[in-house]
């Protein structure tokens, strides 16, 4: 029982973590259609920098938060106006490509900057740590706070988004683009600040993951790719829909840990020959093209 | 009869284009006999393979307009076939590509079918996470290798062998993927003047109105998406053959789908020659990059940055690529 | 037996009834002309016709068979051709190879359609325009283009989407003497979507308005301008009464 509990438990931490990944993506193709290939390595940046500041200047790594939000804000927004701008003008096609390109400069420049070993968090106030909730179920005490971090970034963006007059002109700008350029919201400031907000989002999901997962140059595609199946799954552009999806994406992540309870359970020895933990993403990868070919709307999305 | 003689036409290019093209297959169908060192020959028989790649996936991407970046798995399966074929039953190559052929393009309608009730970016995600699956299946499948891959070992089959493709000397794989490559353009130039070709470009232009002209669409994609993964099996068979070392990593990686996709974008999507000069420029860019820059100790990454760069510069300021430059500069002279 | 019959044909998008129970007949050698004010649901009918939407209740006979249910290049197949309003295009194709593409529904063979779509173009007068891009031509000549892609499939019946919308009197007058040519010459039957009045008026055997989404009058075109409730839905009601039509 205490490997349901355990794997649930673990499953829904990570699914929040994984919703806040998934937040800035959903906020760029909201507001203008782009996907972004490159947002996995924006998360990467802001691990290496969640890292770094914690280590360079010997503070806590939950305090390097700020720090991370302000790196990915600029990030955005100078990937906005020094490429994506550019972009936009092109077909459809250009777009994927560049912005694979911006993923594959970002992945090598990290490479020849940091090396290609992963590195990893060894001090802080709450590594290593745990909790024990009860019913027999330990959680790492930086999962639990990286959650409930998450949680109140979502309540945050959610406000900004429809409750200050900048965030509503965001949402505006989202839901038709020309009618917010005829009410006089300036579409090019709107479209920088989805990146800056975006690339602010993923980058201070990252400096919380580094708290419990290792960072390496190549990390970045994972990441992008289970943004996706979860942005696919909430549906496009929403936002509430990134949250609950995370939610499903951690869990299917965990799926290792529900197939050792199904094992034990029903005493099935022929399960422990599936190498279930090396297809934990291929169940994303096939979420993804599941829900785009049956339901390619996904939970809460209007566009398209 | 009429299918030949189209392949073989070329009439309607500009003359210049063909001087050119003439000069350069002269150039290589000579180029073993110049001096040359080995790794010239490498990145030649390289450029011919990827060219290939480019062409293959220049008939979905380019005329069809459709982002496919899941094409690496295709590369898999032809490659894991010859050499499964080979180490396991002793089968040469002239049989187990073609038998790698059928598999791929088996599994390719299999995927059609489903991927091409998505568009744009839904679709281009969705290829990647086909092509990943299929690596990550091949990663823990110890039928044929698993993560450490399979192996050719010219101790147990002794080159020359004509019939399972191993040599000693490059210049006879040289041959063989000239040959292939001869081949593959006289079927483009078919394919781009047959109905087929016609039919992608209508759907690229404007699907309804492709409909209205009674054009079965999502048909047409997925023949499109076969031919496709024809060509880049054949040349993954090769390539296992050539190299005698395949693993997922290498074969099928997602950096290779992205590569096969730029060939074609770089020298220009839904033309003959783009996939050709799209290789021709990043091909021994890429090699001999890596041959000046990377061996330098902690400077590896750099030829991929630059590489990178090409792609963002290319990608939003010329996104026809070169030979869409080539077309413009021509049609603004007339 | 009509060539295209409608039976109660109804389009309801989620809550917007653009097609509200249609039904006339289009018999074969006819020229119909279907005109409404905008927003009448003109195109949408179109659309239906031809298979580009699924109809919500309703049915669609061309030449006896049930083409409801049919998909639009099905449709297409079986000799109902369309023209459209505005698309975007991406303009790779060339005039020659757009028409191609068309001829290429009835052969394999490059040469035969290269040689029927230079037939077309001559047909229409636009075979001096065969090598130009679409997006580089004028309005009028992109509707001859579109008008020459469409017969290219060799149609029975023909369905015109305002080919004369933004043309001025002279090229008015060309395109009313192509769709002449290709009614009597060619043996098609044409149904034209038309907002200029002299063009439908002068061309058609019979006319059908709709306002609204319905059906509000069918007739010859001279029965049609003095019919008042045509008048009342383009000219308002009170103008209708002022005038004595009410």
């Amino acid at each position: 029982m205490e490997i349901l509990l355990s794997a649930l438990v673990s499953g829904l931490l990570l699914g929040l973590v994984l919703a806040l990944v998934a937040l800035g993506l959903t906020i760029i193709f909201g507001v203008m259609d782009i996907v972004n290939f490159a947002h996995g390595e924006f998360l990467m940046v802001g691990m290496y920098t969640g890292l770094l500041t914690a280590q360079g200047l010997g503070i806590d790594p939950l305090l390097t938060l700020p720090v991370a939000g302000a790196v990915g804000f600029l990030l955005g927004v100078v990937c906005y106006f020094g490429f994506i701008k550019f972009l936009l003008r092109g077909p459809m096609v250009a777009q994927l490509l560049g912005t694979f390109g911006l993923m594959l400069f970002l992945r090598n420049l990290a490479l020849l900057i940091f090396g290609s070993e992963d590195r990893a968090l060894h001090h802080g106030l709450l590594v290593g740590k745990s909790f024990d909730i009860g019913m027999g179920v330990i959680v790492s005490a930086t999962k639990l706070a990286a959650a409930g971090l998450s949680v109140a970034a979502f309540v945050a963006v959610w406000l900004f988004m429809n409750r200050t007059r900048i965030g509503k002109a965001l949402t505006a700008t989202a839901l038709n683009r020309s009618a917010a350029r005829y009410m006089g919201i300036p579409t090019e400031r709107m479209n920088a600040l989805a990146w800056g907000a975006g690339g602010a989002s993923v980058t201070i999901a990252g400096a919380l993951i580094v708290n419990f997962w290792s960072v390496n140059p190549f990390i970045g595609l994972l990441f992008t790719m289970i943004a996706f199946a979860i942005v696919a799954l909430g549906g496009f552009g929403s936002v509430p829909g990134a949250f609950f999806a995370g939610l499903v994406v951690g869990l299917i992540m965990e799926i290792p840990g529900f197939w050792d309870f199904f094992m034990f359970t029903f005493n099935a020895d022929w399960m422990a020959k599936v190498p279930m933990t090396s297809f934990k993403y291929m169940w994303v990868y096939l979420a993804y093209f599941v829900i785009m070919v049956v339901r390619p709307r996904g939970l809460f999305g209007w566009k398209h | 009869m009429e299918t030949l003689k189209s392949a073989l036409d070329f009439s309607d290019f500009p003359r210049l284009d063909l001087v050119v093209a003439g000069s350069l297959a002269i150039l290589f169908l000579i180029f073993p006999v110049f001096p040359h060192s080995s790794f010239a020959m490498a990145t030649m028989i390289q450029f011919l393979m990827f060219s290939l790649y480019g062409m293959g996936w220049n008939t979905i991407g380019g005329y069809g307009g459709q982002v496919d970046l899941g094409k690496a798995q295709y590369v898999g399966i032809g490659a894991y076939t010859t050499t499964v074929m080979l180490v396991r039953w002793d089968i040469p190559f002239w049989f187990s590509m073609p038998v790698g052929v059928c598999f791929a393009v088996l599994w390719s309608f299999v995927l059609g079918y489903p991927l091409f009730r998505l568009k744009g970016h839904y679709f281009a995600i969705a290829t990647i996470a086909t092509s990943l699956v299929l690596k990550d299946l091949f990663e823990v499948w110890d039928f044929v290798g698993a993560a450490r891959g399979l192996e050719i070992s010219p101790i147990k089959f002794p080159p020359p062998d004509f019939l399972r493709l191993i040599f000693k000397e490059d210049v006879y794989y040289y041959d063989v993927i000239l040959g292939f490559f001869f081949v593959g353009i006289l079927y483009m130039n078919w394919f781009r003047k047959s109905r087929l070709g016609f039919q992608l470009r209508a759907i690229k232009d404007n699907e309804e109105v492709a409909r209205s002209l009674g054009i079965n669409v999502h048909w047409a994609k997925i023949k499109t998406y076969a031919i496709a993964t024809a060509f880049v099996s054949v040349v993954g068979s090769f390539h296992a053959c050539y190299i005698k070392n395949i693993e997922p990593e290498d074969t099928m990686s997602l950096d290779i789908s992205i590569l096969i996709a730029l060939m074609a974008m770089l020298g220009g999507a839904g033309s003959l020659w783009g996939p050709i000069i799209g290789a021709g420029i990043l091909i021994p860019l890429k090699s001999y990059l890596k041959e000046w820059l990377g061996a330098t100790a902690g400077l590896i990454g750099i030829d991929l940055i630059l590489y990178a760069l090409i792609i963002m510069v290319i990608s939003a300021f010329e996104p026809r690529g070169i030979w869409g430059i080539v077309q413009k500069v021509r049609r603004r002279r007339q | 037996m009509a060539l295209l019959e409608l039976e109660r044909v109804t389009k309801n998008f989620g809550g917007l009834m653009a097609n509200h129970e249609i039904s006339f007949a289009v018999g074969k050698g006819e020229l119909l002309g279907l005109i409404g004010p905008n927003g009448a649901g003109k195109t949408t009918l179109f659309n239906c016709i031809s298979g580009a939407y699924p109809v919500t209740s309703g049915r669609i006979f061309f030449d006896g068979e049930d083409i409801t249910a049919l998909k639009a290049h099905e449709v297409a197949r079986r000799g109902l051709a369309r023209t459209f309003q505005v698309y975007v295009a991406s303009g790779d194709l060339t005039v020659i190879e757009n028409v191609m593409v068309g001829c290429f529904m009835h052969t394999r063979s490059r040469s035969r359609a290269r040689a029927q779509a230079g037939e077309v173009l001559k047909d229409l007068g636009i075979h001096d325009l065969s090598t130009a891009l679409l997006n580089e031509l004028p309005v009028a000549s992109q509707k001859r283009v579109s008008m020459a892609t469409a017969i290219a499939t060799q149609p029975r019946l023909l369905l015109l989407d305002e080919v004369a919308a933004g043309l001025n009197p002279g090229e008015i007058e060309e395109i009313m003497g192509s769709i002449r040519h290709v009614h009597e010459e060619l043996g098609m039957t044409v149904m034209l979507i038309e907002h200029v009045m002299e063009l439908v008026m002068k061309i058609s055997h019979r006319v059908i308005v709709l306002d609204y989404g319905q059906k509000i009058a069918e007739g010859a075109p001279e029965a049609i301008t003095r019919d008042p409730a045509v008048i009342k839905a383009y000219l308002g009601e009170r103008y209708a009464r002022e005038h004595g039509a009410v």
